[in-house]
């Protein structure tokens, strides 16, 4: 799977384009402002980030999101690789998630339970699938959007993710394109 | 001090051949290139990254949409982009949409070029002359067939023999496999379909075993950031080392080739004048015969500079065709879909290469279409990763996606576009790069032909997924997919027999200055609709040993 395979898989994963992927995006505000840093998160939005990004993809058998550091990723992706209006609908849907916590559990997401937290982002999830499906292009993309395609993007290409939940061969060393598989088994995907 | 046997301007994958095959006879060789160097192994600092080691996991950041965003139209990314040149450094005039996608540095686009090689037959070289279209061609099929042989030879292309007289075999290593899903939708197309239209593996310049020093292929699938394993064919990998191996190389990076000078009483060139890219001072270097390999608009942007009182519209171009058919092939059109069926099978490892489907349409009075002129083919593959489910949150959601998904099949088709004297590139008398040099305004556009075929391109495609039994069908037609996009531009120096309507001759040669060779995209007649390449490496290596010969007669 190369990068634009990737993206699609993001992309058709949670119905829409990859918020920053887009390919003929021009004309950012300052393309050197803060480039690997997450100058405008601190390490509170972190553990928020890596609270939801568990809540979707937990720690099972294999590593959660929080082991692969998807908080601190999707700073990053935020940072250097969204438009402006895309990271303020971020920051916005931060406050969108803590907000509902509070309307849905009486306290916000950083006190709620694992349970309170997958029943509030499954309201959320089922929020977005629809408005996804409805909304007109021009439309801006569901709050919860850009949280499930950076945990996706993020699990899957880090370390943890890789190498934990799929199988990771970075020197395959020959291709076989009928192999027997059976369900349990790891599969070999792309690198990127 | 300045004075060599030959000058090749340019490393790409037509220069390295000039080179190899100059320094290889004994000529004393330079190479200039406009970039910067980038050594076989040491400069590929991303070849070896995991995933996680790309901080931004390949996507593309504001800075790379910002500095690169006509390279990142193509396949520019976060693990290849110091291969493409900054469209801010390398600005160009576009007249119309026109994508001008390149790699400044020694090897060119040879590091990431999309490997896939394909002999022309005549079914390509006398179709200009068969509708009108463009001039002829002075060479046919047996004039270049040798050169492909010899190419193959030493370059190494896998692929399977199949006997199709519209896409000759060659000398071919090992084909690659096809997986389960393509072996099932090859054979249901040769079942289902009697117009002769077949399903290949594609043929492709990475090694399925070890050949000549380099390779084979790991089957890592990331051949653009340049392979530890020498395991596909580039400049850097392949000609390059073998012509300094003769130690008859210079090779001189950020050389940027300014003009070629006349000398009048000679009638031949005596040299080049270059600008070096860092320091800006102007030098020249004189040699018997020059080849420019500066790529198609590389190599005709020098032409038309170089203005001399014999050649006040640009070197050669008497005729007014320097600039003039410039040529791509059109694609972002055809098909997908999805199979229900093979759920116990998955692929181990990443294949550098999908299948091929020949052309299969006007190439006999059978298949002769009413709606457009010459044909298309495909390249595409089936593959089957992680699931694409991504509804739902929690552990359902992470077991779901951690499993398979299904098979998928995508089909891409890749069509001739007919040379048209609009379609021509001229330089700016106002717009300069910072080195002073003039802009290059591109004016290039998909006409009447192109779009007609599209519609055919795209149809096919879904009826041969139908064929092999696939569902959730969708088409595509990208109409943003612009003349240059596919990165296979053409003529615009393009040869002929006749001086009055072409630029170079049968071997290559000016017409009006015998002394300078292009071998490079620029010298095409027409575009066929198979990937260029193999025919730029064949077509060089076949001026090459014309020109030493005619060196040796005394006739250079």
């Amino acid at each position: 799977m190369n990068r634009r395979e990737l993206l699609k898989m993001v992309a058709a994963a949670t119905g829409g384009v990859v918020i920053g992927g887009e390919f003929f995006l021009t004309g950012c505000k300052n393309p050197d402002a803060g480039v690997g840093t997450s100058a405008t998160f601190t390490e509170s939005d972190i553990a928020f980030l890596d609270e939801v990004a568990e809540t979707i993809f937990p720690k099972t058998a294999t590593p959660g999101a929080k082991d692969a550091k998807v908080g601190q990723f999707m700073t990053v992706m935020v940072t250097d690789c969204y438009e402006e209006k895309d990271q303020k609908a971020f920051r916005e849907g931060m406050k969108t998630i803590n907000d509902a916590c509070e309307k849905m559990h009486k306290h916000g997401f950083m006190k709620a339970t694992p349970e309170q937290r997958k029943e509030l982002l499954v309201a959320a999830d089922n929020e977005r699938k629809d408005y996804q499906k409805n909304k007109k292009k021009e439309d801006p993309n569901h709050y919860f959007q850009a949280f499930k395609q950076l945990t996706i993007l993020g699990y899957f290409t880090s370390k943890e993710g890789r190498q934990g939940a799929t199988r990771y061969e970075p020197v395959p060393g020959r291709y076989e394109g009928d192999v027997p598989y059976k369900k349990g088994d790891k599969i070999v995907t792309g690198l990127s | 001090m300045n004075t060599y046997d030959a000058i090749v301007v340019g490393s790409g994958i037509s220069g390295g051949w000039a080179a190899m095959e100059l320094c290889k006879k004994g000529l004393k060789t330079i190479v200039l290139e406009r970039g910067r160097q980038v050594e076989h192994l040491k400069d590929y600092p991303t070849a070896n990254l995991a995933p996680w080691e790309l901080l931004h996991r390949n996507s593309h950041t504001k800075k790379i949409k910002d500095d690169q965003h006509i390279q990142i139209r193509g396949f520019c990314n976060e693990s290849n982009s110091h291969f493409f040149v900054n469209d801010k450094e390398h600005p160009y005039v576009q007249k119309k949409p026109y994508d001008w996608i390149r790699g400044y540095h020694v090897g060119g686009r040879s590091l990431m070029w999309g490997r896939q090689c394909y002999r022309w037959s005549d079914l390509d070289f006398e179709a200009n002359a068969k509708d009108g279209h463009g001039i002829d061609w002075p060479i046919r099929y047996k004039d270049i067939a040798p050169w492909y042989t010899y190419v193959e030879r030493f370059a190494g292309i896998s692929g399977s023999k199949e006997g199709l007289p519209q896409l000759p075999d060659g000398d071919f290593l090992p084909p690659m496999e096809m997986n389960a899903l393509e072996t099932h939708v090859s054979d249901s197309i040769k079942q289902k379909f009697t117009d002769g239209r077949r399903m290949i593996i594609g043929r492709v310049a990475n090694l399925t075993r070890g050949w000549n020093g380099r390779g084979p292929c790991q089957y890592r699938n990331m051949c653009d950031r340049g392979c530890p394993f020498g395991g596909y064919f580039s400049s850097n990998s392949a000609t390059l080392p073998v012509a300094a191996g003769t130690g008859n190389l210079t090779l001189r990076p950020h050389s940027i080739v300014m003009e070629v000078m006349y000398d009048k009483e000679k009638r031949k060139a005596k040299g080049v004048r270059i600008i070096d890219e860092n320091t800006k001072e102007a030098i020249e270097y004189y040699a018997k015969i020059i080849f420019l390999n500066a790529s198609t608009l590389g190599s005709t942007s020098i032409l038309l500079n170089s203005v001399s009182e014999v050649f006040p519209n640009g070197m050669g171009n008497s005729s007014d065709q320097l600039g003039r058919n410039l040529m791509d092939h059109h694609y972002h059109v055809g098909a997908g879909g999805n199979y229900d069926g093979f759920k116990d099978k998955v692929i181990y490892g990443r294949r550098p290469n999908g299948i091929y489907v020949a052309r299969f349409r006007n190439i006999d009075e059978k298949t002769k279409r009413s709606d457009y002129l010459r044909g298309f083919g495909y390249q595409g593959g089936a593959s089957r990763g992680r699931s694409w489910n991504g509804d739902g949150v929690g552990t359902e959601l992470k077991e779901k996606m951690t499993e398979p998904g299904e098979w998928g099949f995508w089909l891409g088709s890749w069509g001739e576009q007919l040379p048209h004297p609009d379609n021509r590139v001229t330089l700016s008398k106002t717009e300069k790069d910072k080195w002073g040099l003039p802009q290059l305004e591109i004016d290039c556009e998909w006409k009447e032909n192109e779009i007609a075929m599209r519609k055919d391109m795209m149809n096919s495609a879904a009826e041969m997924l139908e064929a092999g039994g696939l569902k959730d069908i969708y088409t595509f037609n990208d109409e943003k997919a612009y003349p240059g996009l596919c990165i296979h531009e053409m003529g615009t120096a393009r040869m002929g027999n006749d001086p009055k309507t072409s630029v170079l001759n049968k071997w290559n040669q000016l017409h009006e200055v015998k002394n300078v060779f292009n071998t490079d995209g620029a010298c095409m007649t027409s575009s066929a609709c198979q990937n260029p390449s193999i025919t730029y490496m064949a077509l060089t290596a076949r001026a090459a040993d014309y020109a030493i010969s005619e060196l040796k007669k005394g006739n250079l």
